[in-house]
């Protein structure tokens, strides 16, 4: 039977979505730690279906502000994935790859600027590549786009576009462990319900 | 949708595509704001009014006629619509420019004045209104503050 929304996913669809997160930021931390030249590990994520406020209160409230790479999903499935990029992100990334850190998201510079684009593309198509190999779908992802703004705008572009349908979106979050250190992972897919049924049908969980 | 009077303040947060709409009767210092996310409501049950220009709009309109607004002294002030992405092809890039047109043509025809609109570009903007006089004020990130 198909859902209508996400609020319709069985236990058993839910814990596939986050078997996919699991591969898909295993397979993000690996192609990390080949940009920056250094070991990064992931704590086991976390996915979770969240309702637009409690995803926004779950990366650090509205205002607060993030970068943000976005690709759109095409193909066999239709969505969006967006890749939050906070402040102690950007500086694991730049510091590594630049040799320089930012104290403030208004220095960031056309060369940081496409470190950090080609970083959230990396971690945005080793996570769909995970996701395709698994369903066996071919998916095409758009060039990706990039923004610096309130968390509460950015998060609204995957919602709005497919708000009409659900208020709900497919959150990842874990933990890149590097140097010791732990910062956050925050991924988030969104896919139309069309597409959201197929993907479930080719993973073959869902009831007929 | 929030409302308030008595010199209470109204705020929402980080409008990107979205639009943040202030309505305000004058004579009994009456204010409301809607943050609606998309122009037109096609939802089958039709549960979330006020996400969307036309139900949160003409919702909004009513629930403060029943505070005793007097609807022809009602006027609006509107930001948002901005475009958070250069994404090229698709509907995604644009929905900022539909949601500000669903409004302009909602709020005429329900023959609402608009007083003040700060639309488009790509910034996102907290917009904060006061039930008092019927100004308010939008912060932006990396913009000086604006008066409306």
């Amino acid at each position: 039977m198909d859902i209508k929304n996400y609020e319709d996913l069985s236990g058993l669809e839910i814990d596939t979505l986050k078997e996919i997160g699991s591969i898909g930021t295993g397979n993000a931390a690996t192609a990390l730690s080949q940009l920056i030249g250094k070991e990064v590990r992931i704590t086991l994520p976390e996915v979770r279906i969240m309702g637009y406020n409690e995803a926004i209160e779950w990366i650090g409230g509205p205002e607060a502000i993030t970068a943000g790479v976005l690709s759109q999903l095409g193909g066999e499935i239709n969505g969006i994935m967006l890749s939050v990029q906070q402040m102690d992100f950007i500086n694991l990334v730049l510091s590594n790859v630049l040799g320089r850190s930012v104290t403030d998201f208004i220095q960031l510079q056309e060369m940081q600027i496409s470190t950090l684009v080609e970083v959230g593309n990396i971690m945005i198509s080793t996570f769909i590549n995970a996701l395709s190999g698994l369903a066996d779908i071919s998916i095409k992802l758009t060039v990706p786009a990039f923004a610096v703004d309130m968390q509460g705008a950015i998060l609204t572009v995957p919602m709005a576009a497919y708000g009409g349908q659900s208020d709900y979106i497919m959150t990842i979050g874990g933990n890149f462990i590097c140097d010791n250190r732990q910062v956050p992972c925050r991924l988030l897919l969104s896919p139309d319900i069309r597409s959201l049924n197929f993907l479930l049908r080719k993973l073959g969980v869902m009831d007929e | 949708m929030k409302m308030a009077g008595d010199g209470e303040k109204l705020i929402t947060y980080a409008l990107g595509s979205c639009i943040g709409i202030c309505l305000y009767e004058p004579q009994r210092k009456l204010a409301a704001l809607i943050h609606i996310m998309l122009p037109l409501n096609m939802e089958t049950g039709r549960k979330n009014a006020y996400k969307y220009a036309d139900t949160g709009i003409r919702t909004t309109l009513r629930e403060m006629e029943m505070k005793g607004a007097c609807r022809a002294a009602i006027n609006a002030k509107i930001a948002g619509g901005a475009r958070m992405f250069e994404v090229s092809g698709g509907s995604l890039g644009n929905i900022g420019q539909r949601n500000s047109e669903s409004v302009h043509q909602i709020l005429r025809m329900e023959k609402i004045r608009l007083l003040w609109e700060d639309v488009g570009g790509t910034i996102a903007r907290t917009m904060e209104f006061d039930s008092a006089t019927g100004n308010g004020t939008i912060r932006s990130y990396g913009h000086p503050e604006v008066k409306f």
